[in-house]
């Protein structure tokens, strides 16, 4: 397969128009970082879109092309003491594009939100060779269609992301880790719910089964992870009033991150199952769970590893994220047949990513 | 129009005039009002409208400032004034579930008791709905740390033009395929009409604090903006009224602002009390560095109410002082606010206009109020021009033409100016790729001859003065 690494949004442009008027399945992408990319017979990175084009500190805003590397992305945004708290898995190797286009995000998407939060502007290119803008780089703007809102989370099924504009957050003064342990899911829970409605505002809550702990190194123990973060004060206050946890250092969550990628290089025949849930029902995907599993507890994004093929729990609203095979998303509803129609309209052919989104679109 | 009954509707000409106009300076009367009570409703009267060709347009409470809501070429408007119901309400999972009727600040209202809160705040927030915030992707000055409507909506039910239903998103997230809700919220009731939306409710904060800063130079006010934003402090609302403003507001409400001040910026600070105690010292700091006269707290929950009345009636108190204004709503890089205020001056002078200043300063969301006598010939032209004029700077500056309030029929020649062809002629697929008859609100968003209504409506009656 052939790889072509455009370096202009119109050159990028030019290469899907090409590649759709030959009638060739494009395999798109940044860094092809996470597996589970489709085969084509074109293959075209944004590797070579990887500079930043305008960074207003004083706006808090920045314009970056997609191919940018998430990394150095946010060691640019760390000298300024800003950051754009996506804390995506594979964090080392890949784009910012791919990032978005995978919609990753997590633990502290509870306080900051995630890519559809952050983003405030983009242009994207399609297949009949245009660039297409979307919002732009001011904090509020609701000027034509948000069109951004479709390329997050689409694997790359509709067009291409060349740009890409985000807001930017200013870094708090500090930030501790607690660890609160149960016995049971149940009593972990219940401190979950007991955070939830008391005034504290974490950034990150995040619980994790027994198993799910032992492999980021902790003690194999239902384990609410909460991080705080602002001011000496504020700090304190937190470890005043979660007095019954334990602080722990920071590293733990590059480790909670990176999960997914440290399954899956440990266990090459592993699966990574999404499940979406309500919060009361963050505990449903842990019953019928065998192995790791770890949940935004606080927002109701869960993901279960499990070392080999499984048959999906019904009643539940799950995606196999990453696995050999991908297996599509079970229930699709009455906003399947639009989905379609919108990618039908960008790309008649089905030549972008085919099946890259969950097998469906 | 058997399907909502006799009172279900309104067509005797005097009735309609009551709905020919929204918040903005455009108007044009529909052929007949109805008030479906439930979504099967509305699919019904969408498949009847279709049948006879007819176009249509949703309507919540017609406070829209863009002229979002006029039936520019007649027909049916479908009013969801009888879908008013809050259908569930979800503290547990942080949810509430509404008809699109519902007031925005009625939702805040239900579940204040319990300590939670819906962010969006829209200065309209007394009179607006949520399916209107929905259809504008609407802000207010707290959406400056909590987000806009987008931000706060996680599913929707829609009725199609063509009479379908569906529903997209829910109350879990990342659910799997193409963000839908996304896409139609803001999209103006041109693609759809939103008959459920599922909204993120939020936790209140533990301490709220007022801040009040008086300027003597509007230049100075407008540079505090960007050195909160440049130091990175953040607050939850940062809002700018200036000398003109205030008086007209103070002389309405009497919320206690200085009738003398060159401009003053309300800013709020919320959260855990050891975050925004220090808040307030950093953002007293700043005040100072920018030179204010005079910096004031809010002593207690009645203060700072008053303080937010005065902000939040400010229009009322304009329409006081001159029954014609006209709002403009557009966005600059927070670097650039001093610069775009200065340029509303010189706008004004060269059209022997008043305008005046009030707006979300913390996201760079101005709106001038052009202030102008319809009855004097020229005058709305002239107002219409100024405003331009405005919102070309904006461009100019980075910015853009709406923040909130939609590009609606007022805008849509300047969406060429800020969007480049291919931009509108993807807008212009999508609408037609969910209503390819062009009956949903024809006539909106995109420039003349790039949109669908040309080709198909009857052509328009000439735009009547105010
Ligand atoms: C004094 C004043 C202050 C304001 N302050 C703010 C502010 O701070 N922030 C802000 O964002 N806006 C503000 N606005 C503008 C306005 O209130 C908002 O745009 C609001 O969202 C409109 O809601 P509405 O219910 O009045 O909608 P309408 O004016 O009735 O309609 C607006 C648009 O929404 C569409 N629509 C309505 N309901 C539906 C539905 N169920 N399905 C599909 N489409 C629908 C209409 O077709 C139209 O295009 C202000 C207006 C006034 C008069």
């Amino acid at each position: 397969m052939s790889e072509l690494c455009p370096a202009t949004a119109a050159e990028l442009a030019q290469a899907l128009a090409d590649a759709a008027s030959r009638n060739q399945k494009i395999r798109l992408g940044g860094n092809f970082s996470k597996p589970g990319t489709t085969a084509g017979d074109v293959s075209i990175s944004t590797r070579a879109l990887n500079r930043v084009l305008t960074f207003e500190p004083k706006d808090l805003t920045i314009s970056v092309e997609a191919g940018l590397p998430y990394a150095e992305l946010t060691q640019l945004l760390n000298r300024h003491q800003m950051m754009i708290p996506l804390d995506p898995p594979w964090s080392a190797q890949a784009t910012i594009g791919g990032v978005v286009a995978a919609n990753h995000s997590g633990p502290r998407r509870r306080l900051y939100g995630s890519a559809r939060d952050l983003v405030i502007g983009m242009t994207f290119a399609t297949l009949d060779g245009q660039v297409i803008q979307s919002g732009g780089m001011v904090v509020k703007n609701v000027a034509g269609l948000d069109m951004a809102k479709l390329m997050i989370g689409s694997y790359g099924t509709l067009a291409a992301m060349a740009t890409i504009n985000f807001k930017l957050i200013p870094k708090p003064a500090g930030s501790r880790t607690f660890c609160l342990t149960a016995p049971t899911l149940e009593a972990a829970m219940q401190k979950r719910d007991e955070i939830l409605r008391g005034v504290l505002q974490p950034v990150a809550l995040d619980l994790l089964n027994p198993e799910a702990a032992e492999l980021v190194g902790l003690p194999a123990q239902w384990s609410l992870l909460l991080q705080a973060a602002g001011n000496a004060a504020l700090l304190d206050r937190y470890s005043r009033e979660l007095s019954a946890g334990q602080m722990i250092g920071e590293e733990v969550w590059p480790r909670v991150q990176e999960f997914t990628p440290m399954f899956l290089a440990a266990h090459p025949q592993g699966r990574v199952a999404r499940f979406s849930t309500t919060l009361t029902d963050v505990s449903e995907p842990y019953r019928v769970w065998r192995g790791p599993m770890i949940a935004r507890a606080a927002t109701g994004v869960l993901y279960g590893y499990s070392e080999r093929p499984l048959s999906l729990p019904a009643g539940l609203k799950m995606v196999i994220e990453y696995g050999e095979a991908l297996m599509p998303w079970a229930q699709t509803g009455s906003d399947y047949s639009a989905m379609k129609r919108v990618k039908q309209m960008l790309d008649p052919k089905g030549l972008l990513n085919p099946g890259r989104l969950y097998a469906r679109l | 129009m058997g399907v909502v009954g006799p009172n279900g509707f309104l067509d005797q000409p005097h009735d309609l005039t009551l709905y020919e106009y929204d918040g903005g300076v455009d108007k044009h009367k529909p052929d007949i009002v109805v008030f479906p009570r439930s979504t099967e409703e509305v699919a019904a009267i969408v498949k009847i409208a279709n049948q006879h060709n007819l176009p249509f347009v949703g309507r919540g409470a017609g406070t829209g400032l863009s002229g979002g809501v006029i039936p520019r070429a007649g027909g049916v408007m479908i009013s969801f004034a009888k879908m008013n119901r809050i259908l569930e309400i979800d503290l547990m999972n942080e949810r509430c579930v509404v008809q699109p009727g519902v007031v925005n600040l009625d939702v805040t209202l239900a579940v204040q008791g319990e300590k939670y809160f819906y962010a969006p705040d829209p200065s309209s927030q007394r009179a607006c709905t949520i399916g209107g915030n929905v259809a504008e992707n609407a802000g207010g000055p707290h959406t400056l740390a909590y987000g806009v409507t987008t931000n706060h909506v996680m599913a929707l039910e829609l009725v199609l033009p063509d009479g379908s239903i569906i529903e997209t998103g829910g109350k879990e997230p990342d659910l799997p395929g193409y963000d839908l809700v996304g896409l139609f919220t803001g999209s103006e009731g041109t693609m759809a009409l939103v008959t459920k939306i599922t909204l993120r409710l939020m936790r209140a904060p533990e301490m709220v604090k007022t801040l009040l800063a008086i300027y003597d130079s509007t230049e100075d006010c407008g540079a505090t903006v960007a050195e909160i934003t440049a130091r990175a402090i953040t607050p939850v609302a940062v809002e700018m009224l200036d000398g003109p403003m205030l008086r007209m507001v103070e002389e309405a409400t009497h919320a206690g602002y200085p009738m003398d001040a060159a401009a003053v910026l309300l800013i709020e600070l919320e959260g855990l009390k050891e975050a925004v105690e220090e808040q307030v010292e950093q953002i007293r700091e700043v005040c100072q560095s920018c030179r204010a006269r005079e910096f004031r707290v809010a002593k207690s929950a009645e203060e700072r109410d008053l303080l937010w009345k005065g902000r939040k009636n400010a229009f009322g108190a304009v329409g006081r002082m001159s029954p014609f204004y006209y709002v403009q709503d557009g966005v600059v890089p927070r670097t650039q606010i001093a610069g775009t205020l200065k340029k509303i001056g010189e706008v004004a002078d060269k059209y022997g206009l008043s305008i005046s200043n009030i707006f979300h300063a913390g996201d760079g969301n101005m709106h001038p109020i052009i202030l102008f006598n319809a009855r004097i010939p020229g005058q709305l032209e002239a107002a219409q021009h100024a405003g331009e004029d405005i919102l070309e700077h904006c461009i100019s500056v980075g910015g853009s033409i709406t923040g909130e309030h939609g590009v609606g029929m007022e805008k849509m020649e300047l969406m060429s100016k800020q969007f480049p062809p291919e931009t509108l002629d993807m807008i212009a697929k999508f609408k037609n790729l969910f209503d390819p008859q062009c009956r949903l609100n024809p006539g909106k968003l995109l420039p003349t001859g790039r949109g669908c209504m040309e080709i198909r409506q009857r052509p328009l009656t000439e735009k009547t003065a105010v």
